[in-house]
Formats: C-alpha cells, sequence, structure tokens
C-alpha cells in the first residue's frame, strides 16, 4: 500500500507539472472538422433500429463489430426499410417523410448513402406505398448485380416498385397481390420470388425496361395455416432456406421458371418437440455456404404466438447431414447475422437487453463478447 | 438486462418476467403458462413499468385495459392507448382512427367467450411511448396481412405516423382460440 505521504508528494508534483504546462503553452485554436470513418470491413454491423417511440426518427446505427466502436448512423425517417446493395458499397433506405413532420403531404424516397462517407450519395421519389413494416429482410433488395432495387409496398395491398439502380429511376409496379417479401434470384438478376399467403410461391419476371413483368405461380410449398414459414430467406445460390413456425426447413429453388421446392428436414428432434423448442424472432437464420452451416435463433416452451420470443439458444445444422452439430447460448437473440468470410463470426441482436453479442463460429460456436447498450428497436443486422 | 422480478399470478398459475424499459421489438415478459383460463395463453408480453403498463406485483387483473396482460390484447403490438389519452376503443384526443386495421382472436376470462378483436393503429400524432406490449396469438407474417402486426396500420391514413393501438370487438367468434 502506499503511504500517505508518498500519495501528497505524486499530488504535489502534478499540480506543479499542470501548473507549468498551463504557463508554457496554451492549446491552440481549432478547426471544426468532419470525421472520416475507418475503411469498411466485414466486421462492420449495420442494425436498423425503428425508434418506436421517436417513430419518425428511424436511424441504422452503424458499429464496429469487433471493438464496438460507434461509428456513426444513418437517418431513415419514417418506417425506412434498409437494405445494402449486394457490393455493400451504398446503404438504401425507402422511408417516408411529411411536409409538417406528423401531417402535411406524404413523400416517399429512395435514398443511397455512401459506406466509405456516409453521405447521401442520391436520393428519389418513389411511389407513396412502400411498406411501412418494421426491420424485416426482404421488404427491399437488390439485384445480385445491383441493376434494380426491389421495394416493398403495402397500401394493405402488395406490390413491389422497381428502381432502375444505375439509371436511378423508378421504372414500374409490379402487383403481387396476397404474396410478401422481395427474394432476388442470385443467377437471374431480373427475377425475384415472393411468398404468398396461400403456401406458393410466385416468381416474377421483370422486362428489359422493368416496367412490366411476367409471373408464375407454384404449387403449394407450405403450409399457411398449420406451419407457416417465416418471410426471412438466405439464398445459397438460387435455392432459399426458410425455418417455419413449428421448426421444419423449407429449401426453395427459385432458379427456374416456378418455385419448386428442392428439401424439407426437421430441426427438432422427438425430444426437443417435447420441450417445444422453436425458432422465434426477427432476423431469425443465417446460412453460410463454404461451412455449409445453418445458424436458427431457437427458444423452448414454444407455443402459439411464441415466434417473435428473444433465442434461449443458436443452434447450428450441417447443411449436408441436416443434424443439429453444436448449440450455443442464444443471448436474447432477436436478430442474427454472418459476416461475409470463409471463417465467419455471428452476430446477435438482444432485443431485451439491447446489445451486440459476437460469436465465434470456428472451431466452436461460442459467444466470445458482448457491446454496451446501442440501439433501440433494432431488429435487422447487415454484415458489410 | 434489468428484468424485474418473477411474479406468480394464482388465478392464471402464470409466472412472467417483467422488464422496467420500453423498447419494441423486444421488452419481453416470459409467460409460463400452465393451464390458464383467465388470461390468454401469451408467450411474452413486453411491459414498460417506468412508463406504466405493468401490474403491481402480484396483483395481476386481466380486466385492468392498461396492462399487456389484458385478454383484449393477445395479437396486440405497440402501444396501448388506453395509456396514452384514449380508452380501450377511442384512440387519444387529436389522433384519428386508422381505416384499416388488423385482428385478433382472443379469449374472455369474464365470459368464457371467444372475440374478434379490431386493432385499429391511431394516427397523426408522434408515437405515444407508453405501454408497449407485444403479444402475437394467431399472429402470421405478412403473407397473411390481415393477422400480421409487424406494419404500420395507420398506411391507409392521410397521416401514417403511429401513435398508439385500440382493441375493438367485432364479434364472438366460432373459432376457439390456441
Amino acid at each position: 500500500m502506499i503511504r500517505a505521504s508518498k500519495l501528497l508528494r505524486i499530488g504535489f508534483a502534478l499540480a506543479l507539472g499542470c501548473r507549468a504546462a498551463l504557463a508554457a503553452d496554451p492549446l491552440p485554436p481549432e478547426k471544426i472538422g468532419l470525421a472520416t470513418p475507418p475503411a469498411p470491413n466485414p466486421h462492420r454491423l449495420y442494425l436498423t433500429d425503428l425508434q418506436i417511440a421517436h417513430i419518425n426518427d428511424g436511424r441504422i446505427h452503424v458499429v464496429d463489430g469487433q471493438s464496438f466502436k460507434y461509428l456513426g448512423m444513418f437517418s431513415s425517417g419514417l418506417f425506412g426499410i434498409t437494405t445494402l446493395s449486394a457490393d455493400s458499397s451504398e446503404m438504401l433506405i425507402a422511408a417516408t417523410y411529411y411536409t409538417k413532420r406528423n401531417r402535411g403531404d406524404r413523400f416517399d424516397q429512395l435514398e443511397a448513402y455512401d459506406t466509405k462517407t456516409f453521405a447521401l450519395k442520391k436520393e428519389i421519389s418513389i411511389p407513396t406505398k412502400h411498406a411501412l413494416a418494421l426491420p424485416y429482410k426482404g421488404t427491399i433488395s437488390t439485384s445480385a448485380d445491383d441493376a434494380w432495387v426491389f421495394i416493398q409496398n403495402a397500401t394493405p395491398l402488395s406490390s413491389v416498385t422497381v428502381v432502375d439502380h444505375k439509371n436511378w429511376k423508378v421504372t414500374g409496379e409490379i402487383p403481387t397481390l396476397g404474396c410478401w417479401a422481395v427474394l432476388p434470384v442470385p443467377s437471374k438478376p431480373k427475377t425475384f420470388g415472393t411468398i404468398c399467403g396461400d403456401g406458393t410461391f410466385v416468381t416474377v419476371t421483370l422486362n428489359d425496361k422493368g416496367d412490366g413483368a411476367t409471373q408464375t405461380r407454384s404449387e403449394k410449398l407450405f403450409d399457411a395455416e398449420k406451419d407457416p414459414i417465416f418471410v426471412q430467406g438466405e439464398a445459397i445460390g438460387d435455392q432459399y432456406y426458410f425455418v417455419t413456425f413449428q421448426g421444419n426447413v423449407k429449401v426453395v429453388d427459385l432458379g427456374g421458371d416456378t418455385a419448386k421446392l428442392a428439401d424439407s428436414w426437421s430441426l427438432v428432434t422427438d425430444a426437443d418437440k417435447k420441450d417445444n423448442w422453436r425458432p422465434g424472432g426477427y432476423q431469425i437464420l443465417a446460412v453460410h455456404a463454404p461451412t455449409k452451416r445453418l445458424y436458427v435463433a431457437m427458444h423452448d416452451n414454444g407455443k402459439e404466438g411464441s415466434h417473435k420470443v428473444p433465442a434461449k439458444e443458436i443452434w447450428a445444422f450441417d447443411l449436408a447431414t441436416k443434424q443439429r452439430v453444436e448449440r450455443a447460448p442464444g443471448s436474447g437473440a432477436v436478430a442474427i447475422s454472418l459476416t461475409k468470410e470463409a471463417k465467419p463470426t455471428l452476430y446477435t441482436y438482444a432485443g431485451e437487453e439491447m446489445t451486440v453479442t459476437r460469436y465465434d463460429t470456428q472451431p466452436a460456436l461460442k459467444p466470445v463478447a458482448t457491446s454496451a447498450q446501442v440501439g433501440d428497436t433494432v431488429g435487422l443486422i447487415a454484415t458489410h | 438486462m434489468k428484468w424485474f422480478d418473477e411474479f406468480f399470478e394464482r388465478q392464471a398459475r402464470a409466472v412472467a418476467q417483467k422488464t422496467s424499459r420500453r423498447s419494441a421489438l423486444t421488452r419481453i415478459s416470459r409467460a409460463l403458462v400452465g393451464t390458464a383460463f383467465l388470461l390468454p395463453v401469451l408467450p411474452y408480453s413486453r411491459v414498460a413499468k417506468a412508463a406504466h403498463g405493468a401490474a403491481p406485483e402480484g396483483k395481476l387483473d386481466p380486466m385492468d385495459d392498461t396492462h399487456c396482460e389484458y385478454w383484449r390484447y393477445c395479437a396486440l403490438d405497440g402501444f396501448l392507448c388506453t395509456c396514452c389519452g384514449g380508452t380501450i376503443t377511442q384512440c387519444p384526443p387529436g389522433a384519428q382512427p386508422s381505416s384499416v386495421t388488423w385482428i385478433g382472436t382472443c379469449h374472455n376470462p369474464q365470459d368464457g367467450r371467444d372475440y374478434i378483436v379490431s386493432y385499429n393503429d391511431c394516427c397523426g400524432v408522434t408515437s405515444c411511448g407508453r405501454c408497449l406490449c407485444n403479444y402475437n396469438e394467431g399472429e402470421r407474417p405478412a403473407y397473411r396481412m390481415s393477422v400480421h402486426n409487424d406494419i404500420n396500420w395507420c398506411m391507409g391514413n392521410d397521416s401514417a405516423v403511429y401513435h398508439c393501438t385500440v382493441s375493438v370487438i367485432l364479434g364472438v367468434s366460432g373459432a376457439v382460440t390456441k
């Protein structure tokens, strides 16, 4: 233990030093500037935040997942729906504004922000009907080649606004009655799939101008009554992975003229079913092609209406064997997302705690760090 | 995480966890319901205790419409208008009822009937921020839009700014909840 007299001596010396510095060199005058974000890396996270108690004031938090340093934000207005462009160079936001904030004339915009500088690059008016939805993946999507932006509309009748991304103009509106979500087909940039309330999928293919489309409806691929699918789909090639309320996997191939069920299997064993393990949350799954893994946010004691319950555990499945290979604590996740790396990192957002948790996936799935509180009503994580 | 104390709800035999903070996708209370008669069988609720909305410990009243556990709220996701100057069927002053709605089917513990409930959002005033609840019994993804609650049902109004949500009985349901 340091003695009191020694502390006094240290304090006296410090005081003298400060006084000397004060006397010697005053701080120079300064100029206000603009911070430059660090260069994007795969661990940069974009957290879409509805801000439900301040509904006109949505935002996207940008956080470095490795240090949890807060890097900045994008404004996203009233019920902004968001996606990174396929090349991650832009954050695309479809948002609604009113001339008198809570009233007046409504105008909807598609805005493109530069993810290097966070500056607004361009904006364009879109029909005043974009889905005023919670931040769900698939409410706004780009084609794999970034040529098109597809925006889900709801009046509440469903349609999709099509934007020519390169020429930056609205080219058309495609009716998609009774269906929801835009699932771009990687091998066919002018084609997307959408999920319909009768258990079918509709495959929509634009004409060259993007002002019209052909549509083909599949057979019934899931049971919307008994075991509905969550709308979030994650693609490997043209095959989209979905999970159902009861814990089944549906693999839907959107690569053909008509959507087809490529595979169907269960996430839960008989023992799991006894404890009613089910998927839950808002962004509930992630897939990784190189390691052939599926990650799902799961909770036990599931029942009718539990489909948004935060994760008690994250389960990892081998897509080749369709077997669960790992289970890890769920960190209260309502959203999960993987980095786009050969050995990915999993990030989760805890809806209750309002924190981000980082998971190693190699050699084993495990939570390694949790951030301080960030955001309020985050339901979607995008990784750069 | 700031869970509030667990409490035992005697009549419903429900153990719920409560939280103090208001948030949207989240403030979760887990209700581990055994044989529930008085409360709907709800997976969780977000009770904004700090902003009112949470029942006093051990005194949960399923007929108190300022609490998330009130029976009509079985598929309500949003702020309770009863905490915002409105009533169970009336928007707060200055707001406008939504022209389109989603519906739920909820069990009334008092008369044992199931009712179809219309969840009208109230619109045109900035979000109320009080008594945030999130129950999803019978709720389905947006491809079943009429029973979807993760969208702003003020979408059809002159002002789509969301304020709070009311719960209006449309009629008795022939279907059995749960």
